[in-house]
């Protein structure tokens, strides 16, 4: 029943947008943790839009990536993947994958969505396990963590009044899970390559253990029409940290 | 009392070498700089020929602290690009595009 609200709620909210992603975006982002109070730079994240097309449909690609900076490599390599194929329109996303290398563990991870967005065949392999694959039911509006941010830079946040909410489905670990974004008003930040900006500030919040506190996760994004993705602050069980936009291109 | 600084600032030394060590940055400057003034308090309330032990971690600090001031200059945040990785995503990207032909 909450599902079903969720997804109505979706619909009504998101159905009828269009997206606004260009291809060939390239944002790069420095990430930071915070140790005793002070961010120390972790890693490069970058996130790549691109037009892929078939012999029958054409495909955004939406990609993200971590690289630990090389000094890190040493002590812990992170080389992180998490990409999507979506319709270029209206970002519903046909296949999701995952391969992430964590300081030595590894797993991959792929999902090809169903015609009508309704079922998922996933592929998972942990590192030193067998492959295993799996078929499962999902709402018609379940999106992956990638398409999901993506979709968010389509919605018109200047007709949002403070404290009004979007929510999502995403699907994480072949478990659906409820995001809501909460539109906390405008501010104006410093936007890291691209200097100050005004900004709709969002917080994100899902019913897992993997995010902490209310209204600590946050994403500015530009109050304009490209709602570039600028800065994200995130609090996780092991600590925060933040991601600040350090190079852009194609926007 | 003196006792107390030559020990905590022993302490402070090994974290501040460790810290020198990981690529952990400025934080590094927390531990070296508490070694500094335990070091100095050490060498103040030590006799003339107690105070050996004291300058060399007050001389281990300095020389930490330099490590830490040229590896904030001079070592550049990059990523090194990983041919490994960059494999897996040229063959992960053809597989892909089968898996697209296909729905």
């Amino acid at each position: 029943m909450k599902k079903t609200a969720l997804l109505i709620c979706f619909i009504f909210t998101f159905g009828f947008g269009f997206s606004q992603i260009k291809s060939n975006e390239k944002l790069v982002y420095t990430a930071s943790y915070n140790m005793s109070g002070l961010m120390t730079q972790l890693a490069q994240v970058t996130m790549n839009t691109e037009t892929i097309k078939t012999s029958k449909k054409t495909f955004l690609h939406l990609s993200w990536e971590a690289s630990t900076f090389s000094k890190w490599d040493n002590f812990f390599k992170i080389r992180d993947s998490y990409e999507t194929y979506v319709d270029p329109v209206t970002l519903k996303p046909s296949l999701y994958k995952r391969n992430i290398y964590e300081g030595g563990y590894s797993k991959t991870e792929k999902y090809i969505f169903s015609a009508n967005g309704k079922s998922i065949n996933s592929t998972t392999k942990k590192r030193n396990r067998p492959e295993t694959k799996k078929a499962f039911a999902v709402g018609g509006a379940t999106r992956d963590i990638i398409s999901m941010i993506y979709k968010l830079r389509t919605i018109n946040f200047s007709q949002f009044k403070s404290g009004q909410s979007a929510s999502f489905i995403i699907v994480f670990d072949e478990k659906e899970y409820p995001v809501y974004v909460k539109y906390m008003g405008i501010e104006t930040v410093s936007a890291g390559v691209l200097g100050r900006k005004q900004c709709f500030k969002l917080s994100i919040a899902a019913k897992t253990d993997k995010l902490k506190g209310k209204d600590k996760n946050l994403i500015w994004i530009t109050a304009d029409a490209a709602k570039v993705p600028v800065l994200i602050r995130f609090s996780i069980p092991v600590g925060t940290g933040q991601l600040l936009l350090s190079n852009a291109s194609g926007i | 009392m003196r006792k107390l600084y030559v020990i905590s600032a022993v302490f402070f030394a090994v974290l501040g070498i460790v810290f020198t060590i990981l690529p952990l940055g400025t934080i590094a400057f927390l531990p070296i700089g508490i070694t500094l003034v335990l070091s100095s308090l050490a060498i103040y309330q030590s006799k003339f020929n107690q105070q050996k032990l004291p300058k060399i971690i007050l001389f281990i600090s300095v020389l930490t602290f330099l490590v830490v001031i040229g590896k904030v200059i001079f070592v550049k945040d990059v990523v090194v690009s990983d041919k490994q990785f960059e494999q897996i995503k040229v063959e992960s990207k053809k597989e892909d595009v089968k898996d697209l032909e296909g729905l």
